[in-house]
């Protein structure tokens, strides 16, 4: 028999029956359409995290204070953490050949106060290198002063939010306003970036390191980020890091940090849950196939006289077995085909609604919802194929209907 | 081929079917039903037999069995010369596909089918090219008076239209054997007279045929009659000879 003949005779088939068919369809494809949703929800979030990322800045290590290690969570407590200072940003800044920017910054919160208006900020204290390594731009003024850091003069930039939100329409730059106890000079506003990894650029207030240090009572930096030339010279980059505040510190009481470090377990986490997704939604998709069995064993008993005419005109029972597996594996397949269109409509429908979200079909996945639906359907299908190509030909020529 | 309605000249003929001493087993539940006990048969090349007897006879199941879709449970059945009983599944659907064309009497037409491909079935089951194929389908169904019908589905045809397709299905693959399981009974008189009209001009042309059927005056058409009763062989004359004068014994 020719497999064009397999597949016409098996949709002939199939047609006869619309209703029983598409229902078939459907649970097929309301799996498919599910595994194809969430697995282009896992890629968008994977995607955002990436951009994210990149929008910190390209190369960067970052010096983290204390030892984070999977093994003896107790090593930094046993063996005492040392501050991260601003001296040991400056001496990474003098002495580590690999480095082409150097900013320390510490962080705490504070209420900033400008008549009568108040409002809880972070503020950060960090250096002028830091607009460069961050990507931060201005909307008005300019950015913390060059120099040395230990100098903390009294000023401030503000983020776009923070600044309309304490001085509505008036110009804000060379204003006085309160950040907890301490008087800052207004000297420049960021413009709008939004959040990025946690930090909102729109709602900070940045002040000079010593400054920000100063006013917390802190003596120790949050974080010390230094950016490599290169992408190459990473290595190099930690290497002198590590060893000079090894020498400063006699210990290595800190931590090490890369952007990539930091990009592949997040990378891997949501991979994880990608996979964990499509493994539940695809639990619908096998749903299904047995759906397509129940519906087969039922076209198999309803059909027993056909099987037996088909057996009487000379059919092998391997044609009859291939012309139900045909029927089962056009079911599963079409309906594999039309949740992936469906889901492809309903992403496209979804990106326009969440414009940052970038929501499309994976390829990847959507050959292995082929695939897999393709195999469910053999799978479920080979039962009643089997029991169709087992039924004894007289017997069931005899059938009542 | 010769005509060959003459009994007296059957045994000229190459045998083409040979029972040997055959039975049937149906187990139903817990017991054993003997649908053929012991027949022994032998058919000639153009040979018209009815066959005969009441319900639950074994006529069906002796059609079965010559038909190769049911094997004997006991005995020897060679076909042509090969010994039916020992042969796989796929060479019983070989010879059900070149030798053995069968007719129903609910026609067993595929509803979904228009007339034309339900003649194409055998020829598809067999790989024929689409071309060829309906070429063949076409020729069966012409001679049959059904050319003009071809396009039609069985719920737009008449009984009697319904077994002219059937015969042409039947005969696609030009078998040598038409068995015919009460061709007639779901007609009226009038077009099961046809019917049997046209079975009697295939049997000129040389087919062996088989049939079974209560009504006696299909019978008559026949060259020989076999009457049956629980599984067994009781006659075997020419109709107009036969020793149970079919006595008409409705379900």
């Amino acid at each position: 028999m020719r497999a064009s003949d397999i597949v016409s005779l098996a949709g002939e088939a199939l047609r006869r029956h619309r209703l029983r068919t598409g229902l078939s369809l459907l649970a097929v494809a309301i799996g498919a359409t599910a595994v194809l949703l969430l697995t282009a929800l896992g890629d968008a979030a994977k995607h955002y995290v990436i951009d994210q990322f990149a929008a910190m800045g390209t190369n960067l290590v970052v010096v983290v204070p204390g030892r984070v290690e999977t093994s003896g969570f107790g090593a930094a407590a046993l063996g005492g953490t040392r501050d991260l200072t601003l001296g040991d940003a400056e001496d990474i800044r003098r002495r580590a050949r690999a480095v082409r920017e150097v900013t320390p910054f510490s962080l705490g919160a504070a209420p900033a106060e400008y008549e009568q208006r108040h409002r809880d900020v972070y503020v950060m204290g960090t250096t002028s290198a830091y607009a460069k390594v961050r990507h931060l731009s201005l909307s008005a003024g300019q950015f913390l002063p060059a120099g040395d850091p230990r100098r903390g003069e009294p000023v401030v930039v503000l983020g776009s939010k923070l600044r309309h939100e304490l001085f509505g329409s008036e110009n804000p730059l060379g204003r006085s306003l309160r950040l907890a106890d301490a008087r800052f000079r207004v000297i420049g506003v960021l413009e709008a970036k939004g959040q990025s990894l946690g930090i909102d650029f729109d709602d900070l207030a940045l002040v000079p390191v010593a400054a920000g240090m100063r006013l917390f009572n802190q003596s120790s930096l949050h974080r010390i980020m230094i950016q490599a030339p290169d992408e190459a010279s990473i290595p190099a980059t930690i290497r002198q890091v590590r060893a000079i505040l090894v020498e400063r510190h006699k210990a290595e009481d800190f931590t090490l940090v890369t952007q990539d470090a930091m990009l592949q377990s997040f990378r891997s986490i949501i991979n994880a849950l990608t996979l964990a997704l499509a493994a539940i939604a695809a639990i619908s998709l096998a749903v299904a196939g047995i759906g397509i069995m129940n519906v087969m064993l039922v076209s198999v008993s309803e059909r027993g006289r056909e099987i037996g005419l088909l057996k009487a005109l000379g059919g092998q029972a391997r044609q009859i077995l291939s012309l139900f597996l045909a029927e089962a594996l056009l079911l599963s397949g079409a309906g594999a085909v039309c949740g992936l269109l469906l889901g492809t409509l309903l992403l496209q429908a979804a990106s326009r609604i969440w414009r940052e979200l970038p929501l499309a079909p994976n390829p990847f996945w959507a050959a292995a919802i082929l695939i897999f639906a393709l195999c469910a359907g053999a799978l479920f299908g080979m039962i009643p194929a089997r029991r169709a190509a087992r039924l004894p030909a007289a017997e069931s020529l005899r059938g009542r209907r | 081929m010769n005509a060959a309605s003459e009994a007296g000249h059957l045994s000229a003929k190459p045998e083409l079917i040979q029972l040997e001493n055959v039975s049937r087993l149906y187990r139903v539940g817990e017991t054993e039903v003997r649908a053929l006990d012991g027949v022994s048969l032998h058919i000639h090349q153009g040979d018209f037999i009815a066959l005969m007897g009441p319900s639950g006879s074994g006529k069906s199941t002796l059609l079965n069995v010559i038909g190769c879709l049911d094997p004997p449970t006991s005995g020897v059945y060679r076909l042509d010369g090969e010994e039916v009983q020992a042969l796989s599944e796929k060479r019983l659907a070989e010879i059900r596909q070149k030798k053995i064309g069968f007719i129903f009497q609910s026609y067993h037409l595929v509803p979904r089918m228009t007339a034309l491909r339900n003649v194409e079935l055998p020829l598809i089951l067999a790989g024929v090219d689409p071309k060829e194929r309906r070429e063949r389908a076409k020729a069966a169904l012409e001679p049959l008076g059904m050319g003009p019908r071809a396009e039609h589905r069985p719920d737009q045809l008449s009984g009697g239209e319904c077994q002219r397709v059937a015969i042409a299905r039947a005969m696609v693959e030009r078998p040598s054997i038409l068995l015919a399981d009460e061709p007639t009974g779901n007609l009226d008189s009038k077009t099961g007279e046809e019917i049997i009209t046209l079975i009697e001009a295939l049997n000129r042309t040389g087919l062996t045929i088989v049939l079974v059927t209560h009504d006696p005056r299909i019978a008559a058409h026949a060259g020989r009659l076999l009457y049956m009763r629980d599984g067994r062989l009781l006659s075997d004359a020419p109709p107009a000879q036969a020793a149970y004068p079919a006595a008409p014994a409705p379900p």
